[in-house]
């Protein structure tokens, strides 16, 4: 117990470090990228999701694992999802986005994580009546990793669905980079080589990226302290994260973030009288029957709090940040969305787009979809007076 | 065929006394104290709008992520610099291109 207590304050600690750091922040990743292309942190929440999906593969194949989170399939996903892909961007943090801006001293993200609270609270209540008629005429079939589902090793598996996305990718940034050099010309017939060799340029482009990454990672160990306290690149944060994320999956489970928050609340209501286990869904879905307590990964997430803000604090970013009025609308409404949304999918931008896509779960694929179009939409709304780039 | 990052880096850091005497002549400040994405990107793509080319904007900001997302949005709209107090509050200054 005391062990798994220690990983999960070196996994918290680090999660929050790395956070941080790299500015890690899914809503960063997609609302940028929607709103003016701005790929760095797409590019790191990326490399984390598909490096950690190798590493759970292997460490699946050969037996060093606790257990995947994989709910039942269906429209729930992209219902929750597109609930919560609207409420993060509107509270302008992702799950873990909030996690580590509590942890930098924002009181608006405290108010966040309050009313994700809240909407964990409301969800919970009205679970029974959800069951029957949201959760059993929305889902499809049963959730399952294709880790699990399939007899080829599952180390081949992850490396094989990472080397497609690769692929994928590099075809998208090649494409765009022989679009624009021949786009000058405007000449078609110069065109239609140049799709053929977009994967090629793609490849080449990530090649010279990562190896001009890996030349400057080297370069800042020259100056380890003065480069600690600088911004680091978000891939950085996805190695740190993947190390964490394959070390937690070993020792305890995948990494989820709102889970273990439904669960907080559920704690800290019945600390203060409420008879949480008696809720079906606190009782034996969340606690599976266990009885209200700390759980491992409660205090795994608890830790990224402390771990965002030891890392805040020797950078010289922390600060008791007070909102201003009008945004409280976001922190309140984006809240319950996130709160609800997560329950209602179910899942995070953790357990969904990163973990869920690195296990391979079905669910998650779904779930991503509706995230991601939630984060569309209301990008655009927010952008509406000065208009997005996709 | 350079990449996208190979052409926009991060904005040059200004010293104290740089970011002192730039702020006297800024055209526009927009204090975004208190607020958090993508709130200042889009005030700084709106407060651009309103400039003459040449002219100033500046935010004041306690946002981390702002000090990289602001010049990013404004793209080629204006030229970056930004300044950290080492206390968590930061400036960003954008100069309108033509």
């Amino acid at each position: 117990m005391v062990a798994t207590l220690l990983v999960a304050a070196v996994v918290g600690l680090a999660l929050g470090a790395f956070l941080q750091k790299g500015r890690f922040c899914f809503v960063n990743a997609f609302r940028d990228f929607f709103a003016y292309k701005d790929s760095r942190v797409t590019k790191g929440v990326l490399a984390a999701t598909f490096l950690t999906m190798i590493f759970w593969g292997i460490a699946y194949q050969f037996g060093y694992y606790q257990g995947f989170w994989t709910p039942n399939w269906g429209l729930t996903g992209l219902v929750g999802g597109f609930i919560f892909g609207v409420g993060m961007t509107y509270a302008g943090g992702c799950a873990s986005g909030t996690l580590y801006r509590a942890g930098e001293g924002y009181l608006q993200f405290w108010l966040t994580l309050l009313f994700m609270g809240v909407g964990y609270a409301g969800f919970t209540v009205a679970f029974p009546t959800l069951e029957r008629t949201y959760f059993e005429p929305l889902t499809v079939g049963e959730g399952a990793s294709l880790f699990t589902v399939t007899s080829v090793p599952a180390g081949l598996v992850g490396l094989a669905v990472a080397l497609a996305g690769l692929l994928v990718y590099a075809t998208l940034t090649g494409r765009a980079s022989t679009a624009t050099d021949f786009g000058e010309r405007a000449d078609v017939a110069q065109l239609t080589p140049a799709a053929f060799l977009a994967p090629v340029a793609g490849l080449r482009g990530f090649a010279r990226g990562t190896n001009a990454y890996f030349r400057g990672l080297v370069r800042a160990w020259r100056h380890p302290i003065a480069a600690s306290k600088q911004p680091w690149d978000p891939r950085t944060a996805a190695l740190g994260i993947t190390a964490a994320a394959v070390l937690w999956f070993t020792q305890v489970s995948i990494v989820g973030v709102t889970g273990p928050e439904a669960r907080w609340t559920g704690y800290l209501l019945s600390q203060v009288g409420v008879d949480a286990g008696s809720f079906e869904y606190w009782g034996s879905i969340l606690f599976q029957g266990q009885g209200v307590g700390v759980t491992v990964d409660m205090v795994m997430i608890a830790f990224v709090i402390v771990g965002a803000f030891l890392a805040a604090l020797w950078s010289g970013d922390f600060a008791l940040r007070v909102p201003k009025r009008r945004r409280l609308p976001n922190a309140v409404v984006g809240g319950l969305m996130m709160g609800a949304g997560s329950r209602l999918a179910p899942g995070c931008n953790i357990g969904n787009i990163y973990s869920g896509i690195a296990e391979l779960s079905i669910h998650s694929f779904i779930a991503a979809v509706g995230i991601v179009a939630g984060v569309y939409v209301m990008t655009h709304w927010i952008y509406r007076e000065v208009g997005c780039a996709i | 065929m350079p990449s996208i990052d190979d052409v926009t880096n991060t904005p040059d850091e200004l010293t104290d006394d740089d970011a002192e005497a730039l702020l006297e002549e800024a055209d526009l400040v927009q204090d975004m104290t208190g607020e958090v994405c993508p709130y200042p990107q889009v005030e700084a793509k709106k407060g651009l709008q309103e400039l003459e080319a040449g002219e100033l904007l500046v935010q004041e900001t306690d946002h981390v992520p702002c000090t990289e997302n602001v010049p990013r949005a404004v793209g080629d709209d204006a030229e970056a610099q930004v300044w950290r107090s080492g206390d968590a509050t930061y400036r960003i200054y954008l100069r309108k291109r033509a």
